[in-house]
């Protein structure tokens, strides 16, 4: 039991720098509660709180800063991500969020699209995109 | 979200599965998973590869932001003990707005917790969701229509979905079919964080014609055979079904109970049912245990006064009581302790192992089918499990 519990925490605490959530430098969202962020990156809405709508984007499903993001907005493990994305699919209820390869694909994809909201590690926020949320746990 | 809003691909191709297979410590009965199964583990095979195995392959097509469809085609042992594919959803789906959509097609009726995606093992944590609960609604989807409204109300999401519509589904064993009609529910559900809770109704008016030639023997003996064919028969007869679920799953570990009621006013009479379980993530393992219990109303009747009929039926009287009393002790009363463990071991992939203890209600012989001489009714019956599910 000792064991895989400091196993898990190392697992946890070797992971990737700080994930921020960010929007378009042009998106009118300046800000975003944890719930607020995750119900549009679980598909519950669809629209950011000002009425505007969102289009939620991933990380590919191998990159460290998506694992990092989901674990700390909902405490869901990729596994746990994919189970929840399968029900909604497998009930015809939609689709996962598109896809993008990773860190810098995201920034740029983002940058364009003032309805787009993604994660990146803090390292590569630059002035092309706003951090809307640091999800911190 | 929408894929046709960003210009992505117009269908989407996706599948899962599940290999499992079940082993019985009892082999003068066979457990399986459903009233529409012919056999499974016990007394046809010692190891059944049929209770739990299924592969589906999905498409699902969007042509407008607004309008889009859904195909699901499922090949698992059916009513004729074949792996005929049979379509599970095929509907069309209208998105009026974000938060109201209209559904024309089949759907799978939602009435338990698990029940639309029931056959999707990498979903939830159990091997299968428990038979005591899932086994209390003969018909599993419904052809017709189905709106759902999600609203919300500060960090609360709720859905309301209300549906209606018909569906016939073939039973097991030459049992005829299940017939629903004039279906009609409701279900909201809210979610608040990491907790959910969900409240159904369903009705219908069910007819099962497995029994129908039975019965009309009751009606040659008068009107205490009249009355008896009208109590027990399934012509027709309304069925309302309650559930009531709540689920909290914080992502470390998570706990769920549904407690749910079925009134019908034949030979399958009243049933409640509940489950309660949980289980702790530890990384890519997650034990968990779970309990779940059963219980029908009506496991016997007098039936026919045999000293008030002609001497000349007095032994086809006793015979059509035996009869009715062994289709009576079929109504389940029996509650099963679960331990296992889920291990997420590759993507997309999981493996479970699981343990059920059951134990049976006086007089009955739970949920099991193909009952064969020397098994004891109100006995306890022990099941391993293994399961392999995934996605793609």
């Amino acid at each position: 039991m000792l064991v895989i519990g400091l196993a898990l925490s190392l697992a946890i605490h070797t992971a990737v720098a700080d994930v921020v959530a960010v929007v378009s430098a042009k998106s009118a969202v300046s800000t975003l509660s944890k719930v607020q962020l995750a119900d549009i990156f679980l598909g519950r809405v669809s629209r950011f709180p000002d009425g505007a709508k969102a289009v939620p984007v991933d990380q590919a499903e191998d990159a460290p800063a998506r694992a990092e993001f989901y674990f700390k907005l909902i405490g869901r493990s990729a596994p746990q991500m994919k189970a929840y994305w399968s029900k909604i699919i497998f009930t015809g209820r939609g689709q996962p969020p598109e896809e993008v390869h990773g860190g810098s694909d995201m920034k740029k994809r983002i940058a364009a699209d003032p309805a787009a909201i993604g994660y990146i590690e803090e390292s590569l926020v630059d002035d092309s995109v706003k951090v809307v949320s640091r999800v911190q746990e | 979200m929408n894929p046709a809003d960003r210009g992505a691909p117009l269908f989407s191709f996706s599948g899962f599965g599940t290999l499992g297979g079940v082993h019985s410590s009892d082999d003068r009965a066979d457990f399986t998973n459903s009233m529409f199964k012919p056999n499974g583990a016990g007394y046809t095979h010692s190891w059944s590869n049929d209770v739990d195995t299924l592969i589906a392959g999905q498409v699902a097509a969007t042509f407008t932001p607004k309008l889009s469809a859904v195909l699901q085609v499922i090949s698992e042992q059916s009513y004729n003990n074949t792996y005929t594919p049979q379509v599970e959803w095929a509907n069309i789906n209208y998105q009026f707005t974000p938060d109201l959509s209209v559904r024309a097609g089949r759907t799978v009726l939602p009435c338990f917790f698990l029940s639309e995606n029931r056959n999707v093992g990498y979903t939830y944590t159990w091997v299968r969701p428990p038979v005591e609960v899932y086994h209390l609604v003969p018909v599993t989807t419904n052809d017709g229509v189905d709106v759902s409204y999600r609203s919300h109300l500060g960090d609360l999401a709720n859905t309301m979905q209300a549906n209606a519509g018909a569906d016939t589904a073939h039973l097991a064993d030459n049992a005829g079919t299940a017939k629903a009609r004039h279906t009609w529910g409701l279900s909201d559900t809210t979610e608040l964080g990491a907790f959910t809770a969900r409240l159904t109704y369903e009705y219908t008016n069910l007819t099962l014609s497995a029994l129908d030639s039975f019965f009309a023997e009751f009606q040659k003996f008068g009107l205490q055979g009249a009355a008896i064919a009208n109590r027990y028969g399934a012509d027709h007869k309304p069925n309302r079904f309650f559930d009531i679920g709540a689920g909290y799953d914080p992502g470390a570990w998570f706990l769920m109970t549904e407690w749910a009621s079925s009134q019908n006013n034949s030979f399958v009479t009243q049933t409640s049912a509940w489950d309660m379980g949980g289980g702790y993530r530890l990384g890519k393992l997650t034990p968990y245990v779970l309990y779940a219990r059963t219980k029908a109303d009506k496991l016997s009747d007098p039936g026919l006064n045999v000293s008030s009929v002609p001497a000349v039926l007095a032994e086809r009287a006793l015979g059509l009581n035996a009869e009715l009393n062994s289709i009576l002790s079929t109504n389940p009363v029996q509650s099963t302790d679960s331990v296992g463990t889920r291990w997420d071991f590759e993507r997309n992939c999981d493996l479970k192992l699981q343990l059920d203890h059951t134990r049976l209600g006086a007089g009955s012989s739970g949920t099991f089918i193909n009952i064969q001489p020397g098994f004891r009714l109100g006995g306890t019956v022990n099941l391993f499990s293994a399961a392999v599910d995934f996605v793609w």
